[in-house]
């Protein structure tokens, strides 16, 4: 591991000093921020050309992703950010048992529930499909302004049911904030808060959500070993014959638990939702596809599926086992809907679960560099 | 592994510091072109129609394919002489993907001499060798790994659609294709394992390589030939997956062999 991120941390430093450029430098240029590849990750990052890490920028994205006032309000009863749906402790979900968010159902200042559960925010540097359950973000989108996590700040701010904001009296906000100014320029060069600048910062900070230090992710770097119920369930999560998840949800060679793609996994036989994967493709294959989450972190982010009809991780596993529901859309991966399903026994149902429970990352749910910082800039 | 990935860093970034710092004192190559393929998928003769119940295979199997996803590596030009040029730069060992478009040409990365070949050869999938597990960690082709415990590395291919089974449901079929097992007891006990790639060699008319260009040709995968010739295969009797099941995955290399073709574009 050493010898690769120093090789890494080589490499990079090659590349920058290989053709620096001759220009002097201006009084301040932010720290870049450079991301360890864990082991088995992709090396190819969603980092845009404009908008490079540095150390400043996350810094300033994390005051501001936990700021109740990024919604433009002040009065301690209308503030929201976006960690009020997106909590460290639940993988940057809402939660079932979130406080507010009764079963984990979140609704936005307005009162107006979201019209799905919340995504986590885990490992999306990874992620150049899309974002969204339905993919609505995408790098090719002709909307050049519904492209990448800058654009998800943007559209988390100005939604109904989300923080309801509007950019500019949020930007006007920020700038009278003390302390605020500052680090805009300490980031991106200029005191002068912008609303482009303000998504750019939060993207940064969400992009260094990185998870690599579960338990199986130790068995991967032969770490630690797995118990005989954790690998049986390891051996049937990644076998045609087992439980067959590992089409949708990777596993070893695909550390990050999901393609990232969507499919129709067989709940339903009548499809109504306006915003699922069909509304972005329009391939008729795409009726009720939803994106394949990544499992990691997975025990923690009930209420489970887009729609969150499933509280518990066993009544997902149960619904995987004898609950499919025939469809002409159902994806071809799902072949088990011949039998209803995978038909576990109880005891596998067990192994499953306890293969699943080795995803969680008790470092990345408690790191205090993704927590709320313990004062804003201006107190 | 660890090695490889390092090696294919370095690899990059020296090529990457040559590129961009010492333009201009590389003479061209002399002599030397390249080869472009243009992956095609066919069924009885005319371009497969995506998720249309449209096909019937040799067992009568009436069936809809859904998307195909598989490696193409080795690549090699053959002269009459009997000289040969193989294209196996690590770039080299190709993805196709029905759903991603720039998959579906690729113009290899080693040069070709100059000059008229009579055929083209290439593995289907990966040889024992290179199929390591972890060499592809982004995607797309991470998305192919072949689970550790099965035999690891990567799928030669997954075809995935549907067929109308025997009671008139629409079953779905993973036809998919890796290293085989042989079970000392199903399907807990593995004793062994079966490399399942297999060579193809096509000749067809004369594939002429000329200086400084660009040479493409059309790879033709005809899907039905997957399901006859040896042997006639049928989803009923295999059913819907066959990553565990040595026996059809072996009907499917032996089905393969006549599976494609190219033509000169
Ligand atoms: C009221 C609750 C709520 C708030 C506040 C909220 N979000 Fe979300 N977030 C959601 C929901 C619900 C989804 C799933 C949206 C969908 O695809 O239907 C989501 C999805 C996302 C995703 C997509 C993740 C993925 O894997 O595709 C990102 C990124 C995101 N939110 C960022 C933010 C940011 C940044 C903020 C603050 C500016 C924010 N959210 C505030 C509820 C919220
Ligand atoms: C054909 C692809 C596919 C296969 C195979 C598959 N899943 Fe899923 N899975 C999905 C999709 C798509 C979703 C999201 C569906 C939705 O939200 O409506 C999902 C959702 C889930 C969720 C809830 C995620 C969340 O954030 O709420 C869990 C847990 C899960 N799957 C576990 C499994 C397990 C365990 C298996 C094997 C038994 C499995 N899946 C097999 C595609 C698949």
């Amino acid at each position: 591991m050493k010898v690769y991120r120093a090789i890494s941390i080589l490499v990079i430093a090659l590349l920058l000093t290989g053709c620096e450029d001759k220009t002097t430098p201006t009084p301040h240029i932010p720290t870049p921020y450079i991301i360890d590849i864990p082991f088995g990750f992709p090396t190819e990052l969603n980092i845009p050309i404009d908008n490079p890490l540095t150390v400043e920028g996350i810094e300033l994205g994390r005051y501001l992703f936990y700021d109740g006032r990024l919604s433009g309000r002040t009065h301690p009863d209308s503030l929201m950010s976006c960690a009020t749906c997106h909590r460290q402790e639940k993988s940057f979900e809402a939660g079932i048992d979130h406080p507010k968010f009764p079963g984990g159902f979140p609704f936005g200042i307005s009162g107006l529930h979201t019209h799905h559960v919340t995504l986590p925010m885990i490992n999306l540097v990874w992620n150049k499909t899309g974002y969204g359950w339905s993919g609505f973000l995408y790098k090719d989108n002709p909307n050049e302004n519904m492209r990448n996590l800058e654009d998800m700040v943007r559209l988390a701010v100005l939604a109904k049911d989300e923080l309801d904001g509007d950019t500019t009296q949020i930007k006007e906000l920020f700038q009278s904030i003390d302390g605020y100014p500052l680090l805009f320029e300490k980031a991106f060069g200029s005191k002068e808060i912008t609303f482009q600048i303000i998504e750019k910062a939060i993207a940064q900070f969400i992009r260094t959500l990185i998870s690599s230090n579960s338990k199986f992710d130790k068995y991967m770097r032969g770490e630690e070993q797995l118990t005989q119920s954790e690998l049986n369930g390891f051996v049937l999560f990644t076998t045609e014959e087992g439980a067959d998840c590992f089409h949708c949800h990777g596993g070893y060679g695909n550390p990050l638990f999901t393609t990232h793609l969507y499919y129709n996994n067989g709940k339903d036989t009548i499809f109504i939702d306006p915003m699922d994967r069909f509304s972005i493709s329009n391939d008729p294959m795409d009726h009720g596809a939803y994106k394949a989450t990544s499992l990691r972190n997975i025990e923690l982010q009930g209420p489970y599926m887009h729609d969150g009809r499933y509280s518990t991780l066993e009544e997902v596993i149960d619904f995987y086992s004898h609950d499919l529901k025939q469809s002409p859309y159902i994806n071809p991966l799902m072949h088990h809907i011949i039998n209803g399903g995978i038909q576990l026994t109880p005891n596998e149902k067990t192994d499953l679960l306890n293969f699943i429970r080795t995803l969680r990352d008790d470092e990345f749910l408690t790191n205090n560099e993704f927590s709320k910082p313990l004062k804003f800039p201006d107190e | 592994m660890r090695y490889s990935i390092i090696t294919v860093l370095i690899i990059l970034s020296v090529i990457f510091m040559i590129s961009s710092c010492c333009e201009g004192n590389i003479e061209p190559e002399a002599q030397n072109g390249k080869l472009s393929i243009e992956f095609v998928h066919y069924n009885n003769g005319t371009e497969l129609i995506f998720d249309s119940l449209a096909y019937t295979n040799e067992a009568g199997n009436n069936y809809l394919v859904n998307e195909i996803q598989y490696f193409i590596s080795d690549v090699t030009l053959h002269k009459p002489n009997g000289s040969s040029i193989l294209l196996n730069s690590w770039s080299d060992i190709h993805y196709i993907d029905t759903d991603i478009k720039e998959t579906k040409t690729h113009t290899y990365r080693d040069e070709v001499p100059e000059g008229v070949y009579n055929s083209i050869s290439f593995t289907f999938g990966i040889d024992e060798d290179k199929n390591q597990s972890l060499m592809f960690v982004n995607a797309p082709e991470s998305f192919m790994f072949w689970p550790e415990n099965l035999g690891g590395g990567y799928h030669y291919m997954k075809l995935n659609g549907k067929w109308i089974n025997e009671i008139g449901l629409q079953a779905p079929f993973n036809f998919h294709l890796g290293i085989g097992q042989i079970y000392h007891s199903f399907p807990d006990s593995i004793s062994g394992f079966v490399q399942n790639y297999f060579g193809v060699n096509l000749e067809n008319e004369p594939i002429i390589i000329k200086n400084t260009e660009t040479t493409n040709i059309k790879l033709i995968m005809n899907v039905e030939n997957w399901f006859s010739t040896p042997h006639i295969y049928d989803h009923n009797y295999w059913g819907g997956d066959i990553m565990q099941k040595q026996d059809a995955m072996q009907q499917a290399v032996d089905n393969g062999n006549d599976v494609f073709n190219y033509t000169i574009n």
